[in-house]
């Protein structure tokens, strides 16, 4: 049974096909691109189609010069020990805040939120020169360091898992004798996986797509793949098809996490909403 | 001795997550207003020399452009909210092919910065797609040198953010709508009401709260527009923003103008919010 007139469920579509157009059409252009020849590009319109699109020639010079497959590298290492961080950190705080009752626990809560309303750009300035007397600017640590802190989204996430956990797991773990140590690492920590998973996905998504931070503080021969990029993109030296290729190169990954992942995005985001 | 071992067990929890807090979050912020008084190149010595920071950033013509050039990412926010939100009403529901819909719109979510400054280079270009389109539709009279004219270049750049940012818009309506009830519209359906009185009087008013956020967000994001202008661009034809001005100031050392653009971003951004907490309260 359903409420839907016809005309509603045209509009639907109409609008809805309307909406995809509107994201594709900036896109196809940079497809057509990267499969062009360099001269194919200067004498054809950036809407018409490659003549051969097997041509993977910008593929290949893109990955060789633009050094792409080294930021890669350095994106996934970095990637890994921020995510490694973030996540195990934001669940310790999480369980504390949520199982414990303790002085000062409010204003732990209040110094966590408030930080939502401190933007990122306003403090750089600063840090920046902390961590340029502390030499560690551009090395990737210096990126890490900033990555692996505990934001509040990501404790609302663990909170709102930890509510669907019992105390009574708790409780009878200790009774058992298991020390508080013992009882989140191997109890409650194993049994908050989708809560990780969740902010693994999203916040992975929102490190590798951060432009602000690594091109701030790598600089040289240590490069994220965003940063590597836009190296790439603004010399201009490099012929714009090349930079074509390289993008849809560094799109892959996205889309991998947009095709298989996709469900935990839109779940994801929809709870960190309701908090 | 278990009370003991339970402090322990807290402090030990906090403590890390806690000095990162303070150390990149408070003290930065604390440190900048007292930079702000000052000529500090980044080294040598310290010099207080009051205001005069904010002064030069309100009274040179150059510096106030830029944050009028926030206004135009304000006003494209609009579009892009009511976009989002009808987006997620209509696809608010079962039907065919709603999967790949899902799937396709959320993409521009998905792409950095610099992926998207390419894209629209392309677009927005002499010989790029929009000029293309319009000669195609045969409105050659419409074609503009879009990142050239000084007139246009910072509206054409700024509606680049509706086609970025509109999907974490969506993302976040369709699932307040997602945790409607259904009973709710199980309810309606059997009273007679029609779609529109659906939306309406159900949909609209049950993510009140959700649009809200999201127009806060709109506003702060709109002060803190960096990428878009800076890799397109790089500041140059009258594009520039104020954190374009502060990574400028950073990088030729002036951080005391730095410390003063910062704390303005800091202190409009604590505008909104307050403003958000006022008219919450009222509510």
């Amino acid at each position: 049974m359903s409420n839907e007139t016809k005309l509603y469920k045209v509009i639907r579509y109409v609008f809805l096909i309307a909406a995809c157009i509107f994201v594709i059409i900036p896109l196809v252009p940079l497809i057509f691109m990267a499969f062009k020849t360099g001269a194919e590009y200067s004498s054809t319109s950036v809407l018409e189609p490659p003549k051969n699109f097997l041509n993977t020639y910008n593929f290949a010079y893109a990955i060789r010069v633009g050094k792409l497959g080294r930021a890669f590298i350095y994106t996934a290492i970095i990637l890994t020990i921020s995510l490694f961080f973030q996540v195990t950190m934001t669940a310790m705080v999480a369980y504390v805040l949520h199982r414990f009752d303790f002085m000062f626990k409010k204003a732990v809560k209040i110094m966590f939120t408030l930080t939502m309303f401190i933007p990122v750009v306003a403090t750089q300035n600063l840090i920046f020169r902390m961590m340029y007397a502390v030499g560690l600017v551009n090395t990737m640590w210096s990126v890490i360091i900033l990555y692996s802190g505990v934001g509040i989204v990501g404790i609302y996430i663990m909170l709102n898992q930890l509510d669907n956990i019992s105390r009574e797991i708790d409780e009878a773990a200790m009774i058992d004798g298991a020390g508080y140590y013992y009882t989140f690492l191997h109890i409650i920590f194993p049994l908050m996986k989708p809560a990780c998973t969740t902010m693994i996905i999203i916040n992975g998504i929102g490190l590798y797509n951060d432009f602000y931070i690594p091109n701030l503080y790598l600089n040289r021969d240590v490069q994220t793949f965003t940063v590597a990029l836009y190296k790439f993109f603004g010399s201009m030296s490099t012929p714009f098809e090349i930079v074509a290729a390289a993008i849809i190169i560094g799109m892959i990954p996205i889309m991998i996490v947009f095709i298989f992942l996709q469900k935990y995005i839109y779940n994801g985001l929809a709870g960190s909403v309701k908090m | 001795m278990k009370s003991k071992n339970r402090s322990i067990f807290i402090i030990s929890f906090l403590v890390l997550p806690l000095i990162h807090l303070i150390i990149f979050s408070y003290v930065p912020i604390i440190g900048n207003f007292v930079l702000s008084l000052t000529n500090w190149k980044g080294f040598g010595d310290i010099q207080f020399i009051g205001m005069r920071n904010y002064q030069r950033m309100f009274t040179n013509t150059e510096y106030i452009k830029m944050f009028k050039n926030c206004g135009w990412y304000f006003l494209a926010a609009i579009p892009q909210l009511i976009f989002a939100l009808l987006l997620a009403v209509v696809i608010n529901g079962k039907f065919r092919g709603l999967n790949v819909f899902k799937g396709i719109l959320i993409i521009p979510y998905l792409l950095n910065g610099v992926i998207i400054s390419t894209i629209f280079i392309i677009f927005f270009n002499n010989g790029g797609s929009l000029n293309a389109i319009l000669e195609w539709l045969h409105l050659d009279g419409l074609k503009h040198q879009w990142l050239q004219d000084l007139k246009l270049v910072n509206p054409a750049i700024a509606s680049i953010s509706i086609w970025r940012y509109y999907g974490m818009n969506f993302i976040m309506f369709f699932g307040a709508l997602q945790a409607i009830p259904t009973e709710l519209f199980e309810a309606a359906t059997l009273d007679g009401c029609t779609k529109w009185q659906e939306i309406r009087y159900i949909s609209i008013p049950f993510i009140r709260k959700v649009l809200f956020i999201n127009i806060l967000l709109s506003v702060s994001g709109s002060i803190q527009v960096f990428e878009i202008p800076y890799i397109m661009m790089n500041g140059s034809n009258g594009t520039g923003t104020p954190v374009i001005m502060i990574q400028q100031s950073m990088s030729t050392n002036r951080v005391g103008f730095a410390a003063a653009l910062s704390v303005m971003v800091f202190v409009i951004v604590l505008i909104v919010v307050g403003l958000q907490k006022l008219l919450v309260k009222e509510d």
